[in-house]
């Protein structure tokens, strides 16, 4: 990104800041103050440092299954609004609180895996008891559950955050990966993959493969032999739905970076019908992949990876005009498919993403799975006593983290009344927030809920890719996340 | 005013609808003509205002099914408001059918993971709760119609 790239950014910026009677050292002033804070949800930044914190002398037992973002961030909470809180975190993974949204960042050469890495055990607030296992059985008739190691846990409160699952295992060619979480050695994943094009920025292991890899082709590019770069989105619900563009864009500014753009093939096929849920969003992605000629067919979903031919195999879907329906007055529409195969030097795969198989399979689980909440007060739509948040929570959208600051507010405060008998008044409304790489330097900032509109925080056209935005992503939302939520239970 | 409507008649035992394909005609007061007004325009609130006005009652059990206690009916049109997709919909219906029941149940699922199968598997579920608020069982009404 050269100087006049960045004037020419400032100067468009500038333009619309005055369109709101704001100065660019306004909006940064602003910016500053609440940095991170717009990135996940906050609208004004003050409200951490003057939020008056009312604690409850509320009695019981609470468990958290997971100590990833989501339950340790609770269980800060917890601590923080309740004077004596008996809490117990269930968390066998030692680095459950690593940075997720840090992945992009290292697959695309930025980071490195250690900016990313953070250990459980530095997270858990004081007072908290952790058991180091994980939860494998679960029996809410009774308010206990059993962990791997034949510990029976036993609760008067249970707050299930215990994330998602990558399914690996589903792709013919893939299947010795099984399923893999974000965190952890993830060795049978990364056997699976190899070393010949094939990655993943979904774990960290995966996200440092996948910048090999990409040098790798980026070289071959750049030596002159065409190369065929693929990009995948699955059928299934996926945590930041923005990360499989985002690669793609890191990938497409490398390559222009390295001189290699004009050897390079980009296509990217999602699984379903639009670039984004929000069509604001879709018809500002449409528009940067048309600018950057990056190609993409929607409706194919990943179903094999041939290695040694490297071809990636699609179940592509289409619509075809039916017959004319005499009652409803319309033509009705018959869905179709086939097989289709794509050749590909690098292939980055999104895996489809899972309820672990634990809840999928308890009374906790809904039939996809994930928990069935109330998607405004968390609550367990069968067990009161029972509450979700995070990727495992079945609310209709937002797995990301920003979804998490706004869902564990809500949560500690609904379980509190529900412990002080009182109503459960504390309303998620669906508040999520995608800050979207679309190159090395710019950031667009899809923020929406389950209006499907576009909820910006900032007095700005919400669809303009811009370098403030990147420079929030790099230097403010980690150390917003993390100590902001995980060691103060405050952002 | 006038409203015309149509009827759909409900086979329990077969859990099917049939339409009964006759426009029927109805004059409503100045009263009634300005609770239509004002709710035209949220189709299902129309319709559960009619099902449930006397006048309407009184009129089906009377004059449109008169020797038919058992009979379940539902109302497929009025004034040219359809709701016929409550009880046709299919997994290959239109996707006009799937923005409407998408928004009506609440079913907001990222379009990058969209499945039309899947989806109208869901709405279909949906729709088998709420045919049973729509379906209007007139042996209910049929004895006052007899006193």
């Amino acid at each position: 990104m050269d100087n006049q790239y960045i004037e020419k950014m400032l100067s468009k910026m500038d333009k619309d800041l005055s369109k709101h009677g704001m100065s660019r050292r306004d909006a940064m002033k602003m910016a500053g103050l609440s940095g991170a804070g717009l990135f996940m949800g906050t609208t004004t930044g003050i409200s951490a440092e003057e939020e008056k914190i009312v604690k409850s002398n509320a009695k019981g037992k609470i468990v958290i299954v997971g100590g990833g973002l989501a339950g340790m961030s609770t269980a800060a909470r917890l601590k923080l609004k309740m004077t004596d809180p008996d809490i117990t975190v269930i968390e066998p993974g030692e680095l459950s609180v690593s940075y997720q949204p840090g992945q992009t960042l290292v697959a695309g050469g930025i980071w490195d895996e250690d900016d990313i890495a953070y250990k459980r055990d530095d997270f858990v607030p004081d007072g908290v008891k952790l058991i180091k296992e994980r939860a494998v059985f679960f029996n809410p008739q009774e308010n206990q559950l059993t962990t791997d190691k034949g510990q029976v846990v036993t609760y008067d409160y249970l707050i299930v955050a215990m994330g998602l699952q990558l399914d690996f295992e589903r792709i013919k060619g893939l299947e010795e990966a099984g399923r893999a979480l974000s965190a952890g050695d993830n060795k049978k994943l990364l056997n699976a993959l190899g070393d010949d094009g094939i990655c993943s920025i979904y774990t960290a292991k995966g996200a440092t493969k996948t910048w090999e890899q990409m040098q790798k082709y980026i070289a071959q590019a750049k030596s002159g032999k065409k190369t065929k770069f693929v990009f995948t989105h699955p059928s299934t619900p996926i945590k930041c739905g923005g990360a499989p563009k985002k690669i793609v864009y890191l990938t497409n500014a490398r390559l222009k970076e390295a001189g290699a753009r004009d050897n390079a093939e980009l296509t990217f096929y999602p699984n379903g019908g639009a670039m984004f849920g929000v069509p604001e969003y879709h018809d500002a992605i449409v528009g940067q992949f048309k600018r950057e000629n990056i190609k993409y067919h929607y409706r194919h979903n990943l179903i094999e990876v041939d290695k040694e031919n490297k071809i990636a195999v699609f179940d592509a879907k289409w619509q075809e005009k039916g017959p004319w329906d005499p009652v409803m007055k319309d033509f009705e529409v018959i869905p179709k498919h086939e097989k289709v195969r794509v050749p590909y030097d690098f292939l980055h795969v999104a895996p489809a993403q899972i309820a672990p198989r634990e809840i999928a399979e308890s009374d906790l689980g809904s039939a996809k799975g994930w928990v069935p909440v109330n998607k405004e007060t968390l609550q367990h739509i069968r067990y009161e006593n029972v509450f979700s948040l995070g990727d495992v929570a079945q609310v209709p959208m937002g797995k990301t983290g920003g979804s998490v600051r706004k869902q564990y507010k809500v949560l500690v405060d609904n379980l509190i009344a529900l412990m002080d008998g009182k109503k459960l008044e504390a309303k998620y409304a669906g508040y999520t927030v995608c800050p979207l790489i679309t190159d090395i330097g710019t950031v667009m900032l899809a923020e929406f809920d389950w209006t499907v509109k576009p909820t910006p925080s900032f007095p700005l056209d919400p669809t303009v890719e811009r370098w403030m935005w990147w420079l929030m992503k790099i230097y403010a939302l980690k150390p917003m996340t993390v100590y902001g939520m995980l060691v103060t239970g405050r952002a | 005013m006038q409203i015309e409507f149509e009827l759909v008649k409900y086979d329990d035992t077969l859990d099917k609808f049939d339409l009964d394909e006759t426009m029927y005609q109805l004059e409503i007061s100045d009263e009634d003509a300005q609770t239509y007004e004002l709710l035209k325009s949220s189709d299902l609130s129309l319709y559960n205002w009619l099902k449930e006005a006397d006048f309407f009652l009184k009129h089906i059990v009377e004059e449109v099914y008169p020797d038919s206690k058992d009979k379940k009916i539902a109302i497929s049109d009025i004034n040219g408001i359809t709701f016929r997709r409550f009880y046709f919909f299919k997994v290959t219906s239109g996707d006009s059918h799937y923005e409407y029941f998408k928004k009506l149940f609440n079913i907001f699922e990222e379009s990058e993971w969209q499945d039309r199968e899947e989806v109208g598997t869901e709405i279909l579920e949906h729709l088998t709760k709420k045919r049973e608020e729509l379906i209007i069982d007139l042996s209910k009404y049929s004895i006052e119609a007899d006193v």
